[in-house]
């Protein structure tokens, strides 16, 4: 195993330990909840960092055409889907305590992100339906094209035009200026440790599934 | 069914869940955090936060076994097929 993987292993320890025992502010409602801004929203970054680069190699399989990349393609987007439902769920229930909902449909930030992931499911949907590997990796990588021109209007632009509970809605800024000073010194080495972690799940399952690949073509 | 069983707890406690006088502050068969040791009394600090963190770092910690004998598993296998392939090249 490379050592990156060792330091991602310490790092995600650290920021862990860090979340749990870094003072925070006592605010009304959040009161101690205000950690779970320490662990959901990498969570989300995380999801925006795979979708990201799984939109590119979508676009570099389209020039190159080498199955390899729509198989990069098709892994990381996996892992963001699963860092995405990780998001999903720990909102739902910071907001059960907070909001007093595990769900409401009058949250556009919630309904639209959830929007988001379907379109991702739907990816993966399609990928199935196809046996032959060719056609599969073209037609899967220009709709992970138009999936990913998404992203940014369902999870970010719309939600935040929208009257919302969710922090930086309406048009006012999110992070920036209501959260507590402290927390940003575990809050940007949690995003980064959640982003490694992430590839380092993607390259598990790159390998398994060119491992798979190979003994199959072999055999 | 969540609700009778929320009711059931109210009913049992009086009303104040947790806080109330059915349960006792103390458990008379646990040994006091005072005669355990600094680092049972650590523990019992901070209104238990501790002991989150604690069952947190467990989950973390299985969870990160399970993924680094995954990927130590993956290797030893890539090694075996580029074995095998080399194998029957030659």
């Amino acid at each position: 195993m490379k050592a990156w993987k060792y330091i991602v292993a310490f790092w995600l320890t650290g920021v862990i330990i860090a979340s749990f025992l870094i003072p925070v502010p006592n605010i009304a409602i959040l009161k101690q909840s205000s950690r779970n801004l320490l662990l959901h929203v990498p969570m989300w970054f995380t999801m925006a960092v795979c979708f990201f680069t799984g939109f590119i190699y979508s676009i570099k399989y389209l020039s190159d055409g080498k199955i390899d990349t729509d198989r990069k393609a098709a892994m990381i987007t996996q892992v963001g889907l699963v860092f995405g439902v990780c998001g999903l769920l720990t909102g739902s229930l910071w907001a059960r305590f907070t909001w007093g909902t595990w769900w409401t449909f009058s949250e556009p930030k919630m309904n639209l992100a959830a929007l988001g992931m379907t379109i991702y499911v739907a990816y993966f949907v399609l990928r199935m339906a196809f046996d032959n590997p060719e056609k599969r990796a073209k037609i899967s990588a220009v709709f992970n094209v138009f999936a990913a021109t998404t992203v940014p209007f369902l999870f970010y632009i719309i939600p935040r035009q929208l009257p919302s509970l969710h922090p930086g809605a309406n048009g006012n800024p999110a992070f920036s200026q209501m959260t507590a000073p402290q927390l940003r010194y575990v809050f940007y080495p949690a995003v980064i440790g959640f982003i490694a972690l992430a590839f380092w799940l993607n390259d598990i399952g790159l390998r398994y599934k060119r491992i798979k690949h190979k003994i199959e073509r072999s055999a | 069914m969540i609700q009778l069983l929320i009711l059931l707890q109210q009913h049992a406690s009086g009303a104040d869940s947790l806080s109330s006088s059915s349960f006792a502050h103390k458990w008379h068969g646990a040994q006091s955090v005072q005669n355990g040791g600094p680092f049972i009394s650590m523990m019992a600090s901070h209104n238990l936060i501790f002991i989150v963190l604690g069952a947190s770092l467990i989950i973390w910690f299985v969870l990160l076994f399970f993924v680094i004998r995954t990927d130590r598993k993956i290797t030893k296998l890539e090694e075996r097929v580029n074995q095998n392939s080399k194998d029957s090249n030659s």
